[in-house]
């Protein structure tokens, strides 16, 4: 027994796959997964044990989600969708054994949404309590505070793929409403009305996006950049006033004054800063 | 015409049933967060803009993981009723590399 055990280690040495331990996401995996063992019952583990299951369960969910993909692909599609997942789901499931393996493909009684995969899901959510993640987590708020700034062909329309120094798209029409509807009418089922009709507020908001759209998240104080220094010219060596790089003339110069100590005393409640360019003589 | 009636009263049924489940799964906090499963499937290449299904596939990897622990736990118990014979000593279950396999 002892030998065929170290030979089953030995393999599984063998077979390690390229994933380092000190990864990121493996770390906080490791984290979900030791919440998920002390719920269970254990109170201590081994840390090779502990990296292990960390690694099957990434294994599962990576393997789940391809075989996913690659059937809402073989049926001529980008995005998955229910459909897709429950037979993933099937195809995980097929070693342990679920009720209604035997009749999957069975062309006269074949309700993929009837599966048993989903109804014991559907019980294991609300049976278990709910564990959440042990450390708190930062909700992407920047990403709702940049929607509203959207602009038409910028970072957040079309994405990160495409650098924003580039021309937009030509307009082909495409931001017609009609456009994304079928011709005869299909949708996705959990965009039907039915599913529609058993929302619940906190998916809704998430979806809708935050009220402030285009406000800043507080109220800054006005500012205001003046290049002349004050009207005052500074004669060089050469006789030439230094500041003609931005300078006007002479009356202007005389009356900018004025007019800015007109400005700053009326707009003083609304506390504009006026900054005053300085250069430097050599 | 009534094979039709009964398939679409059954689809309505199976219809309701899921999208309760779906909705609920919006109450319910997986415990590997939303974030992180959302960085497997970006690696693995599956594509959903809708929450629910994220949160259905940590809900599936979450019972995976507790089925797994839990027959683990099953394996541990009773390898430590075989060991405990006649001293009845309270021993803290620890799982170990084998217990997992």
């Amino acid at each position: 027994m002892r030998k065929s055990r170290s030979k089953r280690k030995s393999n599984i040495h063998l077979q390690q796959p390229t994933v380092n331990p000190r990864d990121f996401q493996f770390m906080i995996t490791k984290v979900a997964v030791s919440q998920i063992c002390k719920s269970v019952g254990f109170r201590r583990s081994r840390v090779s044990a502990l990296e292990t299951l960390t690694l099957v369960a990434t294994k599962y969910l990576e393997t789940l989600v391809k075989s996913a993909a690659s059937f809402s692909n073989a049926a001529s599609r980008t995005q998955s969708n229910i459909l897709d997942l429950t037979n993933a789901l099937h195809d995980m499931s097929l070693q342990v054994g679920f009720m209604g393996a035997s009749t999957l493909y069975d062309h006269n009684n074949n309700c993929l949404l009837k599966s048993s995969v989903l109804e014991s899901l559907s019980d294991f959510v609300s049976s278990t309590n709910e564990i959440p993640f042990a450390k708190p987590i930062e909700r992407a708020k920047e990403r709702e505070s940049e929607e509203g700034n959207a602009v038409p062909g910028s970072f957040q329309e079309r994405g990160g793929h495409i650098p924003e120094w580039l021309p937009r798209f030509p307009d082909v029409g495409g931001t017609n409403e009609n456009c994304d509807k079928r011709v005869y009418g299909e949708q996705l089922w959990e965009n039907s009305s039915s599913v529609l009709g058993c929302q619940i507020d906190g998916f809704e908001e998430k979806r809708c996006g935050s009220n402030n759209v285009g406000k800043l998240p507080k109220g800054r104080s006005r500012i205001k950049f003046r290049v002349n220094n004050g009207g005052r010219t500074r004669v060089g060596l050469n006789g030439i006033s230094c500041n003609n790089v931005f300078g006007q003339s002479k009356d202007e110069e005389e009356a900018e004054p004025v007019a800015v100590c007109e400005k700053s005393v009326k707009s003083e409640e609304k506390q504009i800063l006026v900054y005053k360019r300085r250069k430097k003589l050599c | 015409m009534n094979h039709n009636r009964q398939s679409n009263d059954g689809k309505h049924d199976d219809d309701s049933a899921l999208s309760d489940f779906l909705a609920s799964l919006m109450d319910y906090t997986p415990t590997i967060p939303d974030e992180l499963v959302e960085h497997y499937l970006a690696k693995s290449g599956f594509q959903c803009p809708d929450v629910r299904l994220i949160r259905l596939v940590a809900v599936a990897t979450q019972k995976f993981v507790a089925e797994v622990a839990n027959d683990a736990l099953q394996h541990c118990k009773a390898r430590q009723a075989a060991v405990v014979k006649d001293k009845r000593e309270k021993q803290q279950k620890v799982i170990s590399f084998d217990a997992c396999f």
